[in-house]
């Protein structure tokens, strides 16, 4: 592709420096510092907005949003159970612009919380945890990156709602401690280091700031970089793979016939030419600076004007003071642990250690479990794959919508009055049911279609759904002691006053 | 000059290479061994355990709920027991529902008359007013504390630390 020449005064007026040959473009991104994170090249397809969704640039800019904020709300705030609360009410009232910065850093790690998801999402259903055929990649590895970051962003979530010192962080912290006590045989005591004691107070708050603050976006920043270095050392985004599987079909050009001077007098053979399909060709690629540069510019310019519309009209919430005497009712986790909150109503151990645990640890062997190297990076994969990702979708709307139902209309002690053993009742729920219907779909599919991948696209499709839908459930459809409500119907008022 | 042997020179090394790993790795647990043990509290800085909650004439026959130390305490008659507000499932602080009277109910073969239940408001776990689990996802019964009189001043003891049977009575 040629590159456009600075012509009116406008383009003059806009954009001071434009390489006028793919040489200068080069050089530039060799010579400047910021450049040098790109590469030189960049193939057209992987800067298509519809392959990528460009979803890791948005997560690299939420994260500076909230590292820019975070710093100036250190200055303004002080992790201690008597000043906390007051410190966050100074903000919204106090401070000049004190509530924009906090709904800024509020609305930031929602969104940066929903764009892991996605991410997770677009990587999983384009195949861009396979290895392909670039030399020394490992994007197997890659994805596993991914997952901590995953982890890491919803650790760093948690810690920071804990903060404002409120009756929603107070009781959040309180429930997810309970639920790291539910470990077996370790949990009292991984609760108690957690806490800093046997109750949540000033040891909990100074420890949850400090893993908010320092060690977890440390920990973030770090694993982050090096997620992006194997993106390049894995030979770019895995929509790359198609430009190698076409090169690889294309018949290669025959060599030139040549005339070279020898000692001998003319010699006549072929040319040397490169005949390795992994190479990408000169037209299917453009300099990274303008293409990709430019790019992120906009994507990071939608970003933040995103961020600051959405933190002018949304309020960032702040309930009353932390009282451990009083639990709201309901008391409820932001949105992206409802659906969790919503299996741990059926057993602590199983929704909230065995599935999460599972759930984890499976997305980390996807790629290990899964290694066919066909048609990466296109989404679905294939005909079948879209076919099968359909059936898997409304087999988790099918089993979710009955789990959910079975665990509302016949509650386990209901039906089993006469059983006392905990055991029972935490092996059999909803929630196991559940978890064992997402491991019969898989290996159901790997029998009938032999293929790892597509019993992982129904599996992970499956999994999807019920995300969404167990989060819809416990964010829309709970209402006081956790009690099944639909939309429309009206919550009962409590006037018993304990 | 002096000929060593390839082989012992190999194992020289080999052995040289292990030793430097095993003092790393002992030097990584020996060094952040201090870093993690001050992070477990020696001391607590926590309400007492062990605390007065009034004379028992102050309570009413019923059901009372002591909000800053979380627990229930009955009195029926003269006889006196304490439940715990803490539900076993996740910590959440459960709610008092009375019935409009009093019921006879046999529960795990403990035939008394029930007041009420708790209601939990996190994930909706009930229990008896005799502490069983009945609903919901909440592992056990709720907690019974020993309760006592204080020799000094006659009012209530309650002993979070010690937790006592269901048929547990202190009658004054």
């Amino acid at each position: 592709m040629s590159l456009l020449p600075k012509k009116g005064f406008w383009d003059r007026l806009l954009w001071t420096w434009r390489p006028q040959t793919d040489r200068e473009a080069g050089e530039a991104v060799v010579a400047n510092f910021l450049l040098h994170w790109f590469p030189n090249r960049v193939t057209l397809k992987s800067l298509a907005v519809r392959y990528s969704l460009y979803l890791g640039t948005v997560l690299m800019v939420l994260f500076g949003i909230l590292t820019l904020t975070g710093v100036v709300l250190m200055f303004l705030y002080v992790p201690s159970v008597e000043r906390a609360y007051w410190g966050i009410k100074d903000l919204d009232y106090a401070v000049s612009f004190g509530w924009f910065l906090r709904r800024v850093h509020r609305i930031s790690a929602h969104l940066m919380v929903a764009a892991v998801f996605l991410h997770m999402f677009r990587v999983f259903l384009t195949g861009s945890y396979k290895k392909g055929s670039a030399v020394g990649s490992n994007r197997p590895f890659n994805w596993v990156l991914g997952v901590v970051l995953l982890i890491l962003t919803l650790f760093l979530s948690f810690t920071g709602y804990l903060l404002p010192w409120d009756q929603l962080a107070f009781w959040a912290i309180t429930v997810g401690t309970n639920i790291a006590a539910s470990v077996p045989l370790v949990g009292e005591q991984i609760r108690e280091f957690l806490l800093g004691g046997t109750l949540v107070g000033q040891n909990t708050l100074i420890r949850f700031y400090v893993l908010h603050v320092v060690f977890l976006p440390l920990a973030l920043f770090g694993v982050a970089i090096w997620h992006m270095w194997r993106i390049r050392k894995d030979g770019g985004l895995a929509v790359v793979e198609q430009l190698r599987d076409e090169n690889r079909e294309t018949a290669p050009e025959p060599p030139e016939k040549t005339k070279t001077w020898s000692v001998l007098g003319i010699a006549s053979g072929a040319s040397v030419t490169v005949m390795d399909p992994s190479t990408i060709r000169e037209e299917d690629a453009v300099p990274s600076s303008p293409f990709l540069t430019t790019r992120l510019v906009a994507v990071t310019a939608v970003t933040l004007i995103v961020v600051m519309l959405l933190s002018i009209f949304v309020a960032a919430p702040l309930e009353q003071p932390a009282n451990p005497e009083v639990t709201p009712n309901p008391a409820k986790a932001p949105w992206y642990f409802l659906g969790l909150q919503e299996l741990v109503g059926y057993s602590a151990l199983i929704g909230g250690v065995v599935i999460p645990g599972i759930v984890l640890l499976g997305l980390a062997l996807i790629p290990y479990l899964d290694r066919e190297q066909r048609r990466i990076g296109y989404w679905f994969t294939d005909k079948p794959g879209k076919r099968w990702g359909a059936i898997g979708a409304l087999w988790g709307l099918l089993w979710t919508v009955g789990c959910l139902a079975f665990g509302i209309r016949f509650p386990m002690r209901s039906l089993f009055p006469n059983i006392e053993s905990q055991l029972f009742f935490d092996l059999i729920n909803p929630a196991s049911l559940l978890l064992l219907s997402f491991v019969i779909l898989y290996f159901l599919v790997l029998k009938i279609t032999s293929s790892t991948r597509t019993a992982a696209i129904a599996t992970f499709c499956a999994f999807i759904v019920a995300f969404i839908l167990l989060t819809w459930t416990g964010t829309m459809l709970r209402g006081p002691n956790w009690e099944f409500f639909w939309p429309w119907q009206p919550w009962p008022t409590h006037p018993i006053p304990f | 000059m002096n000929e060593v042997k390839p082989e012992n020179s190999e194992s020289r090394r080999g052995f040289l290479r292990k030793l430097t790993g095993w003092l790393l790795g002992v030097g990584v647990v020996v060094g952040s061994w201090p870093l993690l043990r001050a992070l477990i509290p020696n001391v607590h800085y926590e309400p007492p355990k062990r605390f007065k909650v009034g004379m028992p004439e102050a309570f009413t026959p019923g059901v009372h709920f002591l909000d800053e130390h979380r627990l229930f305490l009955f009195r029926k008659d003269n006889a006196f027991h304490a439940v715990s507000g803490v539900c076993t499932h996740l910590g959440c602080t459960v709610k008092f529902s009375p019935f409009n009277q009093d019921k006879e109910m046999t529960v795990r073969k403990f035939t008394y008359l029930s007041a009420g239940e708790f209601h939990c408001a996190c994930h909706g776990s009930r229990f008896h007013d005799e502490g069983t689990n009945f609903a919901g996802p909440a592992p056990r019964p709720l907690k019974w504390f020993q309760l006592e009189l204080s020799p000094e001043d006659g009012q209530l003891v309650v002993d979070v630390a010690q937790e006592v049977d269901r048929d547990f009575r202190l009658v004054v």
